[in-house]
């Protein structure tokens, strides 16, 4: 018996040197590829739909504006998904709140106006969709009407990338995921623009009529740039089948922000042109 | 002259040399010691035939060469082995191509103590959680190289230990660490040291390091959490009362997705039952296994057959004639059930089954499934839940009757009928069960002690039929004939020729010379190689078609 018990405890010694095996529970059986804003080799995009941006630079005291959100809510019902909207309040004078609401303005929003040009011209609304050229100007345009025109021209290119954005919060921290897929090869740098958009704030809005509408209801109003400005670099050869993949953190700069009225939107850009090759939209779960 | 004409002269030359200068050591002794060993030369011509889908070798011959060496003294004991694949033969890993020394080692044993250095073979019971082995026809080889130490501290008790990493073709791999013990009870409990139930007793350890790599999931942004280390342990026991005899084992597997698995975490199990009995003129065995996600490799990405750590004992028959092995069960180590039984009765002289001389009657049955499986979930995920006793699609069923008899003091028939149910899924594609019917007459006549001819004739009639998108060249019904000729004890020469009368393409026709001397055998041979897998204990590789020249040459000393 002496034996027996010399023979097991030998046997328990060993297995208990090497029974190192590392157990994983499963709800961490996935982890994130790597830091946040890392790009990675990623699985594709299902959806290889082209997609354009309309940029709306508005102000609470424009009163051509209603009519433009008109204009572009018309357009987003024919364009459906294929079409996003995004309403930039910059800091010009139309944007000073009527009576005690509170201001939509933002300074990534003022940043942007400037570098297009609509503070100079201070022709409110206006607009510009996937930030396209005309001529070596950038095609600012009043988008009361022209609307479809400039889409279709996006619309009727396959797309270069195909964009997907996915995005979750927990506590207050926001994970989201850009997944791109080269459809062509693509020789210039890329960026990625991430930004954060709320619908469904009610503020005054002065009407074409010169009258005050206090039950206003102001959709993809831009609250934050989420990345840089002009974007975080995209590392990639974008080499056509090409498949990348990042994630970023973020938390709302505001906990007056309703997220659950609130978008997610992700422009690929050129990065020396700032050109909008594509974009994607989401919900936040 | 091209440099592959070089390298086949400088190949065939280099086994001249290790043959002269492994003779002179013999001849000499090495330091009181001495020299074996063997040495294995195979060759192959192959031109495209497009009936059979064979292709043109660009080196116009292929050899796969080996030579062991072994230097014994006492105790002590130091080989090797060299290796030349020029360019390997067809059906053979291209990774193989080379040459060099493969395996190496020295070993120190006694009676109570052993420690190997270098590359070993080993193997804990069954070899559920660890097997490390050779195979040279199937091109498998799971050689580790590192220490091995087998430890004897009382009679009936063997301990084992090793840590090494597995061969990979030219190339070692991974890391793997294991222990094992075994007990015979009745040589450590005095009382039941003449006992006639004999009991032992086993269990093992095993696990495998592999560093962390990006298996990216299915879900975009994400990769797989991988486990680094990987354990897999078991116990068995055997059994033995007279003739009765019982072994069982049982194996437990740690997450390890994997690319068999298709990176799933589920925890493994394998459950292996074998009974039997056995007295003269008689045997019987009875054996079932259930195997569950199972596989365990050293390196979680490689596919194929290269650095298992483990085996999954087969429980289907091996067969040995052409239409009964024309579809030979590969082990699925992800998951099956199997039941196996095996009866052998020898009905005595000057009986009325028996004759004059006796009459030997084997029968075999097997049946493999698959598991009954509920999927939860793909990649990164525990993947599927099965119930233990619950089966799935069949994927192999077998039956055969073999009677052999002598007809006269010279002749002897042996006569087989298999039924065999296949599911082309096994190989990793889908389609219909093939249902096959085969029978085999096999006539053995001795002229006399120096003249032997042997015939052979077979049958199958199968439901499968041939289908150019599947390309699948054993489907149809098919007739074999072949007839040996053993002369003068040192030379054979036989003629076989396979055709596909029904529902099916190729004729395949061989003739082979052999000529043995002492331990040194030629053969060479003609024909066609029909596409197919061969398997051996369940384990397989794909033999493509080939159209040419074979010869091999066996030598020891």
């Amino acid at each position: 018996m002496k034996r027996i018990l010399k023979s097991i405890a030998t046997i328990a010694c060993a297995a208990t040197l090497l029974a190192s095996c590392d157990k994983i529970d499963s709800n961490e059986y996935l982890v994130f590829s790597g830091a946040a804003g890392e790009w990675f080799d990623g699985n594709g995009v299902s959806d290889h739909s082209q997609r354009a941006i309309i940029e709306k630079y508005t102000g609470v005291r424009c009163v051509n504006c209603p009519t433009a959100d008109v204009a572009i809510n018309d357009a987003l019902a024919q364009y459906g998904d294929k079409l996003i909207a995004l309403a930039i309040h910059d800091s010009s004078s139309f944007t000073r709140p009527i009576g005690d609401n509170p201001r939509l303005s933002t300074e990534d929003g003022n940043t942007w106006s400037n570098y297009f040009g609509v503070r100079a011209a201070g022709e409110y609304p206006a607009g510009l969709i996937s930030r396209t050229l005309n001529g070596s100007a950038w095609d600012l345009f009043t988008p009361t009407s022209g609307i479809n025109n400039r889409v279709d021209n996006i619309l009727n290119n396959d797309a270069q990338v195909a964009v997907a954005v996915d995005a979750t919060s927990n506590d207050n921290a926001m994970t989201i995921n850009v997944n791109l897929e080269f459809l062509q090869t693509v020789a210039d740098k890329l960026t990625v623009t991430l930004l954060i958009m709320e619908d469904g704030l009610v503020v005054t809005q002065r009407q074409p009529d010169g009258s005050d509408d206090e039950n206003y209801v102001h959709n993809h109003v831009l609250r934050d740039v989420i990345t840089d400005i002009w974007g975080a670099d995209i590392d990639c050869t974008g080499a056509s089948g090409e498949k990348r993949v990042a994630l970023f953190n973020y938390t709302p700069a505001s906990s007056e922000w309703n997220l659950a009225n609130c978008h997610i939107v992700a422009m690929v850009s050129k990065k020396d042109s700032r050109e909008i090759l594509n974009v994607a939209e989401c919900h936040i779960d | 002259m091209s440099n592959k004409a070089i390298k086949i002269i400088a190949a065939a030359l280099a086994v001249q040399l290790q043959v002269s200068v492994f003779n002179t050591l013999q001849a000499q002794g090495i330091l009181g010691g001495h020299v074996t060993g063997n040495v294995q030369f195979d060759g192959q011509l192959s031109r495209r035939d497009t009936v059979i889908g064979s292709s043109d070798v660009p080196e116009k011959l292929l050899s796969n060469a080996r030579a062991d060496i072994l230097y014994t003294n006492g105790n002590f004991s130091a080989g090797l082995r060299y290796e030349a694949y020029l360019s390997p033969m067809l059906g053979f890993n291209s990774q193989y191509s080379g040459q060099g020394i493969a395996n190496y080692f020295v070993s120190y044993k006694t009676q109570t103590f052993a420690v190997t250095a270098g590359h070993f073979y080993e193997q804990f019971g069954n070899g559920m959680t660890l097997r490390a082995y050779e195979d040279r026809y199937l091109g498998l080889d799971n050689a580790i190289r590192g220490i091995d130490v087998v430890y004897r501290p009382w009679n009936g008790v063997t301990l084992k230990g090793l840590i090494g990493q597995q061969r990979y073709y030219w190339d070692t791999r991974g890391l793997v660490r294991g222990v094992d013990a075994e007990v015979s009870l009745n040589d450590i409990v005095n009382s039941w040291t003449e006992a006639k139930t004999r009991l032992t007793l086993g269990g093992s350890f095993v696990s495998k390091y592999e560093g962390d790599e990006t298996i990216l999931s299915d879900i975009s942004g994400y990769k797989l959490n991988l486990p680094q280390n990987v354990g897999a342990g078991s116990l068995r026991m055997d059994l033995a009362h007279g003739g009765f005899g019982l072994q069982a084992e049982y194996a437990r597997k740690g997450q390890d997705p994997s690319i068999m698995n298709n990176y799933i975490y589920k925890t493994g199990e394998a459950l292996w039952i074998s009974a039997s009995y056995s007295q003269k003129g008689l045997s019987a065995n009875i054996q079932a296994k259930r195997v569950d996600n199972m596989g365990f490799k050293s390196v979680r990405s490689v596919s194929g057959e290269m650095l298992y750590i483990n085996y999954t004992p087969s429980i289907t028959k091996q067969h040995t004639y052409a239409f009964l092995s024309m579809y030979p069960y590969a082990t699925q180590s992800t998951g099956e059930m199997g039941l196996q039984a095996d009866f052998m009765y020898k009905f005595k002289k000057e009986t009325l089954l028996g004759g004059k001389y006796g009459t030997d009657i084997h029968i075999n049955g097997s049946l493999v499934t698959g598991l009954d499986t509920t999927v939860i979930g793909g990649k990164g995920t525990d993947g599927y839940t099965s119930t233990f006793f619950g089966t799935g699609d069949t994927y192999y069923g077998d039956l055969s009757l073999e009677v052999a008899k002598k007809l006269s003091s010279k002749v002897k028939l042996t006569g087989t009928y298999g039924y065999m149910v296949f599911n082309p899924i096994v190989e990793g594609h889908e389609g219909d069960l093939h249902h096959n019917h085969i029978l085999v007459a096999d006539l053995t006549w001795k002229i006399n002690r120096k003249n032997v001819l042997r015939f052979e004739a077979e049958w199958m009639g199968s439901d499968s039929k041939y289908d150019a998108n599947v390309d699948d060249k054993r489907a149809g019904d098919w007739i074999m004939g072949l007839v040996e000729y053993n002369f003068t004890s040192a030379w054979f020469v036989s003629v076989s020729d396979q055709y596909a009368y029904k529902d099916g393409i190729g004729n395949y026709y061989n003739i082979s010379v052999g000529y043995t001397k002492n331990a040194t055998r030629l053969q060479l041979g003609y024909g066609k190689q029909r596409e197919g897998i061969i398997c051996i204990g369940g384990v397989c590789r794909q033999v493509p078609a080939s159209n040419g020249l074979t010869f091999s040459l066996t030598t020891s000393f």
